[in-house]
């Protein structure tokens, strides 16, 4: 049995070898996390960056984020090994909602006893309520890019404060830590009023926002547009927009002729000037619809990726720009 | 370090692999010996025709519609190979691309095919427990099959017409063991990933045919090798945060080449 030593010894090498690679990868990816603290875990940046207001300077809370996909959306992320222990950590999960986050059946499976936050939920009753009467008609999943209507990103703050606000006011967040059933002691109250006073203070600058987006929407309500991206649907409502087409590109996404075509036929028809695409995804066929139709195209922020490290104001910023590059376009096609 | 047994998922997932890799490395040995490493393949990829398919006739179940278009594609194929006077591998690739490209063409419909993409690369830990049992069950019948069916299709694969004079059913063995293939690699492939799966089929029973020196030999080191990469691929995974799929065959592949080196200079 010459042959089984043989391969037993490669066992062995190999077996030494991935210990190597284990044990260098390890050291270099050692996060540390106070046991003290209450772990919140954001599904994806939008919600991260949210929350990284809300919790801003507050003792006793980490924030982390999810590994969230490089490219694309989130529609068909799978979590990775890291995801599911950082969540098995966790104490609370707070998601954008309207079933963007699709793994989050697998998450409520996994961990049940994890507290949800869903910033979303307000919006969704909503837009059941108003969709009363018609057959539920789902084909794909709602459009839950929240975040890109400032009025709804609101909404989501203040979904996502009070769910906060609830976790440290019950029970719950003082027996998980140290396990008995004190009530909520002085300490948990102290951070639910940090909390809803960091969210007042965020909700203020977006007011402000808000208010700097309603001056450039006054000037370009009505116009028609050409969507290159379901995103954009919400900027589309903020400022007062009609959508005349709405194609959804996204990673991997193959278009066809045939729908090339009728942007170019829905854009002659409507006689539509603008065009909103996302850099990554649409700038190719935006710059090709732009050339041979001559309507602007306007590469918009989807603000769906960022870092931890990103400052907590960049949604505010990026947004700004946003509204910067419609000021711009509404500057120069003054009628 | 993090105990990785403390969660859930992995546990699922190391039981998975530990029924999965030892099967499909079983069936592999016959692959191997009977060189059908290429109608296996293009089992694989017909799983993604499996799902077009299902979402066609509007079934829930994906697995169920990767099971049986598995299972008729494979009866097909068999159907093909033992009418056709032409060359088996081309009919084969036809076939596979045919199908193929019948999946691809529907599951694009709408630019929604990335939705599929996870398939391709497959994600072990989207195990469930309630799945465990089903790949049991399909263990079991490979090792039952595999109890009453070696001989004769050992027999068969080195002498057809030799078989069939000694009354055996060649063709109802040929069959089954093409339908077992495409029962288990379809469900498996959720989690090795349509481009890897032939790798797990072929790798382990081609490294150990580099060594063995008889049928005993064979099996064993198949075994050992289908489990080790596994196992090993599932731990370097979990720490390093690569997909699984792709880690085991790595160390398969490596495994592969030593021992070829050893059949060579050995």
């Amino acid at each position: 049995m010459n042959n089984l030593k043989y391969l037993i010894t490669v066992f062995i090498c190999l077996t030494v070898l991935s210990a190597a690679i284990i044990y260098l990868y390890a050291n270099d990816n050692v996060t540390t996390l106070s046991k003290e603290d209450t772990l919140v875990v954001a599904s994806f940046y939008p919600v991260y960056v949210a929350a990284e207001n809300l919790v801003d300077g507050v003792d006793g809370i980490t924030l982390k984020n999810l590994s969230e996909p490089q490219t694309g959306c989130l529609h068909d992320y799978v979590l990775t090994p890291e995801d599911m222990k950082l969540l098995s950590d966790a104490d609370v999960f707070v998601i954008n909602g309207g079933g963007i986050e699709a793994f989050l059946s697998e998450v409520a499976e996994a961990y049940p006893a994890l507290t949800v936050v869903d910033a979303g939920i307000n919006i969704e009753k909503a837009s059941e309520s108003d969709e009363n009467g018609h057959a539920h008609d789902h084909e794909d999943e709602e459009n839950a890019h929240y975040w890109m209507s400032i009025p709804l990103y609101e909404q989501q703050i203040e979904a996502m404060r009070d769910g906060l606000c609830a976790y440290f006011s019950t029970d719950k967040a003082v027996s998980q830590k140290d396990g008995s059933n004190r009530s909520p002691d002085d300490h948990t109250t102290n951070i639910a009023t940090q909390i809803t006073d960091n969210a007042s203070a965020y909700l203020s600058a977006l007011q402000d926002l808000q208010s700097r987006q309603a001056d450039i929407a006054e000037k370009l309500a009505g116009q028609k547009v050409i969507l290159f991206h379901e995103a954009y649907e919400y900027v589309a409502e903020d400022y007062g927009l009609e959508v005349a087409y709405l194609l959804d590109l996204d990673e991997e996404r193959q278009v066809s002729a045939g729908e090339i075509a009728d942007v170019m036929q829905a854009i002659e028809e409507n006689g539509v000037s603008l065009i909103l695409a996302e850099e990554q995804y649409g700038k190719e066929l935006g710059d090709l619809v732009s050339e041979e139709t001559g309507a602007d195209v306007i590469y918009l922020d989807t603000i769906v990726r960022g870092g931890e490290a990103d400052h907590p104001d960049a949604y505010l910023t990026r947004m700004q720009n946003n509204i910067d590059l419609l000021a711009n376009y509404a500057a120069k096609n003054k009628p | 370090m993090h105990n990785l047994f403390a969660y859930t998922f992995m546990q699922n997932a190391f039981i998975a692999i530990l029924i999965i890799s030892p099967m499909l490395g079983i069936l592999g040995t016959m692959v191997v010996h009977k060189r059908m490493a290429y109608f296996s393949d293009a089992l694989g990829h017909s799983a993604l025709t499996g799902i077009a398919i299902g979402t066609l006739l509007g079934m829930t179940n994906a697995s169920l519609a990767m099971v049986v278009f598995g299972i008729l594609f494979a009866l097909l194929l068999n159907r093909i190979k033992f009418r056709t006077k032409a060359s088996v591998d081309t009919l084969i690739s036809v076939c596979a691309s045919v199908s193929l490209a019948v999946g691809l063409a529907v599951l694009s419909k709408g630019g929604s095919f990335a939705q599929y993409s996870s398939l391709l690369v497959g994600d072990v830990l989207s195990i469930k427990k309630t799945e465990l049992p089903v790949l049991a069950a399909a263990a079991v019948c490979t090792l039952v099959y595999w109890g009453f069916a070696l001989n004769s299709l050992t027999a068969i694969s080195i002498h057809p017409t030799l078989a069939k004079s000694r009354r055996m059913h060649v063709n109802l063995i040929e069959d089954l063991f093409a339908v077992l293939i495409a029962v288990l690699v379809m469900l498996s492939i959720r989690w090795i990933g349509v481009l890897l799966i032939n790798a797990l089929l072929i790798l382990p029973a081609a490294s150990a045919r580099n060594i063995a020196v008889n049928m005993r030999q064979y099996h064993l080191f198949t075994l050992l090798i289908a489990l080790f990469s596994g196992i090993l691929g599932l731990f370097v995974s979990y720490y390093t945060n690569v997909a699984t799929g792709p880690v085991i065959v790595i160390y398969a592949g490596i495994i592969y080449f030593a021992t070829y080196w050893r059949s060579k200079t050995g």
